[in-house]
């Protein structure tokens, strides 16, 4: 006895044989397509060049052999008409192709490349159920998921070699590979997309690590990426100044902490100091007055924060120089006229 | 003539004879019987006959199982399926002969 590969040509076939019987008790059916795809794969692998008949007609030889009434009208049901007619169809489509040298050359050469298809389903399957998880990375897929392309592409393989194949599992294929055809556009473009939810993880995960690593906070002041504390203003003859109102060019005060948090910001370790905010006629407290003062602050357990001790005077920070460099008057420019 | 319209009225006591000695599977009767000259015969109309024999309690049928790939059904002959046998010889010998003296012209 020759064992021989049952292809999968051989189970639609057998299919199409078993649909065309449809009409007769499925225990005759099985009685009489039983090891019929065994007996096919030989006969196939005896003869490669050897042509699956129209399973139709097939079927109409065995019924007639076998004595039984030709075929009568099936009440079938649309799920099993569709999967008759798709039997039909494709028996139609296989002889077509086998007559024209030059389209079953170009079916055989995509024959070849059929394994590969396998891994593309098995990968498309794999991604598809990751990104419906979000786990999916560009083409690729997060960590442990890659086990699950893995495990898919074994089954995917084993079913493209006609292994596996329990009751309906040829079905469950014909419907899969659709799908996969279907999906796989869409899935690329998803997939190439930088804005895909991958796109969208990475993005996050840096700005996270951004606002947590990277220093200065990004509502504070800076200079060249250092934080700046506290500004010390000195006026055209190199004196400091005092109580020197900043803001940007958009009219915004130029505030190194929140005014508008109710957390002190705190001026030394622990909090034993906190910035004192100055408040202005209107009565908002501002943080744009430099130099800013601090002032001695302590946890407060009834408020649960800490907050500037009561009687505390506010202290000003000693400036860096009691007096700069003056600063020489403009030169008048020259006018054009003169 | 087509020799396929006359194989179908002698498939049955082809198939009798080919599993006489030994049981057979399906395809393996087909091989049999193209090895035996009969080229044409066609697989389904080789499986139907087995199934219609085995209906008619001509022959007996076991499956065997297969670790790899899908299993095979063998079909073995039994005493009926002998009884019928001899019987189909005769009439064949009977009938082969008068046509045979038919058409070559002979008197029988």
């Amino acid at each position: 006895m020759t064992t021989s590969t049952v292809t999968p040509e051989i189970v639609a076939f057998a299919q199409g044989v078993r649909a065309a019987l449809a009409d007769l008790p499925a225990e005759e059916v099985d009685d009489l397509t039983d090891g019929l795809e065994a007996d096919l794969a030989e006969a196939y692998a005896e003869d490669l060049q050897r042509e699956l008949p129209d399973p139709g007609a097939y079927a109409t030889e065995l019924r007639a052999a076998a004595g039984l009434p030709m075929r009568t009208k099936v009440k079938t049901g649309v799920l099993a008409g569709l999967a008759q007619s798709w039997a039909d169809t494709r028996a139609d489509v296989g002889v077509a192709i086998r007559r024209n040298p030059a389209l079953a050359s170009v079916v055989e050469f995509l024959g070849e490349l059929r394994p590969a298809w396998w891994i593309v389903r098995a990968w498309l399957a794999a991604w598809l159920v990751a990104w419906f998880f979000g786990n999916e990375r560009g083409f690729g897929l997060a960590g442990s998921w890659w086990l699950v392309f893995v495990a898919f592409a074994v089954v995917s393989v084993q079913w493209g070699r006609g292994r596996w194949q329990g009751a309906g599992v040829p079905a469950l294929i014909a419907i899969g590979n659709v799908v996969a055809v279907v999906a796989f556009l869409p899935v690329m473009a998803a997939a190439d997309d930088p804005r895909s939810s991958a796109g969208d993880f990475d993005r996050g995960f840096q700005s996270g690590v951004d606002a947590t690593v990277n220093d200065p906070p990004a509502d504070g002041l800076t200079f060249r990426g250092h934080p700046v504390a506290n500004i010390f203003a000195y006026d055209a003859s190199g004196k400091p100044l005092r109580d020197v109102q900043l803001f940007t060019p958009d009219g915004k005060p130029l505030e190194p902490y929140a005014s508008q948090s109710d957390d002190v910001p705190c001026a030394a370790n622990e909090c034993s100091t906190v910035w004192q905010s100055r408040q202005l006629e209107t009565g908002q407290p501002v943080f744009n007055v430099f130099p800013l003062g601090t002032v001695a602050a302590e946890w407060d357990d009834q408020a649960q924060q800490t907050v500037p001790k009561p009687g505390a005077t506010a202290v000003v920070p000693k400036a860096p120089y009691l007096k700069v460099p003056g600063v020489l008057a403009p030169k008048k420019v020259a006018n054009s006229n003169e | 003539m087509d020799a396929t319209q006359l194989l179908k009225g002698v498939l049955d006591v082809a198939v009798l004879a080919v599993v006489e000695d030994e049981d057979g599977y399906g395809y393996d009767v087909v091989r049999r019987l193209r090895a035996a000259g009969l080229e044409e015969v066609g697989d389904a109309s080789v499986y139907g006959t087995l199934r219609r024999l085995y209906t008619a309690g001509a022959l007996t049928s076991y499956v065997v199982p297969s670790e790899e790939g899908p299993h095979r059904k063998y079909y073995g002959i039994n005493a009926q399926g002998r009884a019928m046998l001899e019987l189909q010889r005769k009439v064949w010998t009977e009938f082969s002969t008068t046509m045979n003296h038919l058409l070559t012209g002979e008197a029988a």
